[in-house]
């Protein structure tokens, strides 16, 4: 970067004489980008709001960036989420009322009946859980257990800068904190710009380390459910890496294919989902807790294209994912910016998803069978389709401002609802989900 | 001019558009035609006929040639509008002939603007020497060229002659985005720079230079030796406030040879070099 | 499985390749006014995408794609 100097004899003379000869003076050039760049702030509050009494939250977020000149820029994100509502619980309706007993809310009672300590296969003795609330559902509807509450608070830290002609480098650091969830994330990449910059290469790696601190203890994956045992703070940490390529394919388009790779390691069951447990006529006997590979090895292939089709922006992708758990998806989305002049936008948006269940899924477990390995009767490890429509509007100001609302709708439709056992004849054993989704932006920018 | 050029201008009426292109091209035609040394009718080439007579030249040739003496004084006598006569020995196409110690020094005696009469508005040029505009005439169009489009109203217009460009005052959509490229290097990599006002000149040697034994020998001459400048960038590209201003920098960088960048770093001015 | 997920890796391998590869593919410097724009920008609304992807994180099991994950969230 240059400093503003006083300008030498030279330069004077040089600029007395240009205005001699042009008649007028003439102004000192300016030239942006290069130089520091004023701050950006972009700010929302989202709101999301599942039906049926589900999860709801209010999640403010906001985003610092700022270019201090030559492409050296500081990005900072500051979330904070707050989460109430009931969440599935893992266990399918019944024509029974049901009661369960979670060791979350604040009507803790003690425990009776049950063992207080237990020793593991290997010899090591825990404790079972002393305090539970228990909350009944009645029949025929999907349980949730109520006393389903978190806030998370999340900050990131990035940085960004050339290291060389025509390269970038950028690393980034995470941490969040949640009631019963820590996590610590960084990411590093690099890339590379040739063929004029119309093609960008990129590398990345990403590391991952989560602290598992489920409230009442991590239960014994696929023990009985009324036994409440537990076993402690667990932990997990996922590495990862991704390869992208960027290309101008023409004036108008641009695209980019990623193929990003990552294996988590650890606990990555959810302590606090059940399967139910039936016997031949469809009632239910019992539950257990689910109990997931401690393994998990994911990669997907990411297609994106942005295209200025009619005088409006197109925003297009494909992404193809799949896993060592079994399940496939595939994603794609849409949006289209449509540009009403005056600085007014409006952006449609449609999403469309389809992925396949995991390979120990299962919606409810016969007595009869032997228990499996690993189970879950986790809703997100269905086979469902899911789809969002919606659209932001946007309005400038000042040419340095803009606000915006973002209305969408999210419905996930599972395909594996019903059973034809007696006892399950029309229930809806997952029903699915809509959501509405509502975001107020504000952005401050150049 | 041999090059493409092109006004940006940002209305939303057509006649405009069209009118201000015409004013700019007819300006720019009008220059070339008055100080092109190819066409026999112009100013410079009756200057370049006279013979040792004195001639009389209108309002703008003197106020050139004031300029052009300016920085001939501002530069020591490095930038020298009568260095054209080095024409006759170096032959910039690319091969790998250079002239003889014998052919540059016969030209040498007619080189220097100190032996010029200047005594504004007559000019008497000694017999054998000549006057040459190809330094600032472009750059000086490119400032005309836009005074023409903007004389007659205020947007914010662009004029970019080859690259050598000039602008007013950025749209309102934001700065102009100007690309400069690099061609003939193995990166082909291109600047992107956002231009909120002022000008942008390039002198280089991409087009017209020798190669022998692997030096490369640049068009800017070193009027002292008869050689071509040692050391000088490949391109340098300057900003300033008007195109002659940042066209004459980014020349006297270049007749600096190895201290393009130190001198360019003491003038303060936003600069890019591109050495070979 | 495993046939299947080597030729899909093949072909996304290829299509890298043969992006990178194309030479003659793209744009002149003074072609670049419409992909200046900043909606042509492939990551034009940073807040909109992160949010995005943490709600469809929460909800399905597959995640990311067009960048790096931010960080875990225990609500998966």
């Amino acid at each position: 970067m240059q400093l503003k100097k006083p300008p030498t004899p030279l330069r004077l003379g040089l600029m007395a004489a240009s205005c001699a000869l042009l008649g007028s003076p003439a102004a000192k050039a300016q030239t942006a980008a290069d130089g520091e760049q004023p701050l950006l702030i972009d700010a929302g509050v989202l709101y999301y709001k599942e039906d049926q009494g589900r999860v709801q939250t209010i999640e403010p977020i906001v985003r610092f960036k700022k270019d201090y000149g030559d492409e050296h820029v500081l990005g900072v994100t500051l979330a904070f989420d707050s989460l109430t509502g009931g969440s599935p619980n893992g266990a399918i309706p019944s024509r029974k009322a049901q009661t369960f007993a979670t060791p979350s809310g604040t009507s803790l009672q003690p425990v009776s009946g049950v063992p207080q300590t237990y020793t593991t296969p290997s010899g090591q003795v825990v404790a079972a859980l002393a305090k539970v609330t228990l909350y009944s559902v009645q029949p025929a509807l999907l349980p949730l257990d109520p006393n389903f509450h978190d806030r998370r608070i999340a900050a990131d830290v990035s940085w960004a800068q050339p290291v060389a002609t025509d390269t970038h480098a950028s690393i980034a650091g995470h941490l969040s904190n949640e009631l019963d969830f820590d996590s610590a994330a960084f990411n590093a990449a690099l890339s590379h710009d040739f063929n004029g910059k119309n093609t960008t290469v990129s590398a990345g790696v990403n590391g991952e380390l989560d602290a598992v601190k489920p409230i009442g203890g991590a239960p014994v994956g696929g023990s009985d459910y009324t036994q409440l045992l537990k076993n402690g703070s667990k932990s997990k940490d996922v590495v990862g890496g991704l390869l992208g390529v960027t290309q101008v394919m023409s004036r108008r388009w641009v695209a980019q294919l990623n193929y990003t790779y990552d294996k988590s390691n650890g606990y990555l069951t959810d302590p606090y989902k059940i399967v139910s447990v039936v016997d031949g006529t469809g009632t239910e006997t019992g539950y257990r807790f689910e109990s997931r590979p401690d393994k998990r090895t994911r990669q997907s292939l990411y297609f994106g294209n942005k295209a200025y089709v009619g005088g409006e922006v197109l925003d297009i992708s494909y992404r193809r994912s799949k896993d060592d758990w079994g399940i496939k998806s595939d994603t794609v989305d849409g949006r289209l910016r449509i540009d009403l002049g005056n600085d007014i936008y409006l952006e449609p948006h449609a999403r469309w998803y389809h992925q396949g269940a995991a390979d120990f899924y299962h919606l409810y477990l016969n007595q009869s069978d032997a228990l499996p390995a690993y189970l879950s009767a986790d809703p997100r490890l269905a086979d469902f389709k899911a789809t969002t429509f919606g659209a932001k509007f946007g309005v400038g100001f000042g040419g340095n401002t803009e606000l915006s609302l973002r209305i969408e709708q999210y419905q996930q439709k599972p395909t594996d609802t019903t059973s034809s056992l007696a006892a399950l004849q029309g229930l809806n054993l997952n029903p699915g989900l809509k959501t509405v989704i509502v975001q107020l932006g504000w952005r401050y920018d150049y | 001019m041999a090059s493409p050029c092109e006004v940006l201008l940002e209305t939303e009426d057509l006649d405009r558009a069209r009118s201000a292109g015409r004013a700019a091209a007819d300006e720019a035609w009008r220059i070339e035609a008055k100080f092109s040394r190819y066409r026999r009718d112009s100013v410079v080439s009756t200057i370049n006929a006279s013979n040792g007579r004195p001639v009389e030249v209108d309002a703008e040739t003197a106020a050139l040639i004031d300029f052009a003496a300016h920085c001939h004084r501002l530069s020591d006598g490095r930038f020298d509008i009568t260095s054209g006569v080095l024409r006759r020995c170096w032959r910039f196409d690319g091969s790998d002939r250079l002239p003889t110690a014998a052919a540059i020094d016969a030209v040498r005696p007619f080189i220097g603007f100190d032996k010029i009469g200047w005594d504004a508005p007559v000019i008497t040029v000694p017999t054998g020497m000549e006057l040459d505009f190809g330094g600032i005439g472009k750059e000086y169009a490119v400032d005309r060229a836009l005074a023409a489009v903007t004389a007659s109203s205020s947007e914010s217009a662009l004029v970019n002659f080859g690259g050598d460009l000039a602008a007013t005052r950025a749209p309102a959509g934001g700065p102009w985005r100007v690309g400069i490229e690099r061609p003939g290097t193995e990166r082909e990599a291109a600047l992107l720079l956002e231009l909120e006002q002022g000008a942008l000149a390039t002198s280089g040697d991409t087009h017209r230079y020798l190669l022998r034994a692997g030096v490369r020998y640049g068009h800017i001459m070193d009027v002292h030796t008869g050689w071509p400048v040692v050391g000088a960038p490949r391109s340098v590209t300057v900003a300033a406030g008007a195109c002659i201003e940042a066209g004459m920098l980014a020349t006297f960088a270049m007749l600096s040879g190895a201290g393009a960048e130190a001198f360019l770093d003491q003038q303060g001015v936003r600069y890019w070099c591109l050495r070979g | 499985m495993r046939l299947a997920r080597l030729v899909g890796l093949a072909c996304a391998a290829g299509a890298i390749l043969t992006m990178t590869g194309c030479g003659t593919i793209g744009v002149k410097p003074w072609q670049r006014d419409l992909l200046a724009k900043k909606e042509m920008a492939l990551d034009a609304n940073p807040l909109d995408a992160a949010i995005d992807d943490h709600v469809y994180f929460s909800k399905e099991a597959a995640s990311g794609g067009r960048g790096f994950g931010g960080g875990g969230c225990g609500c998966n």
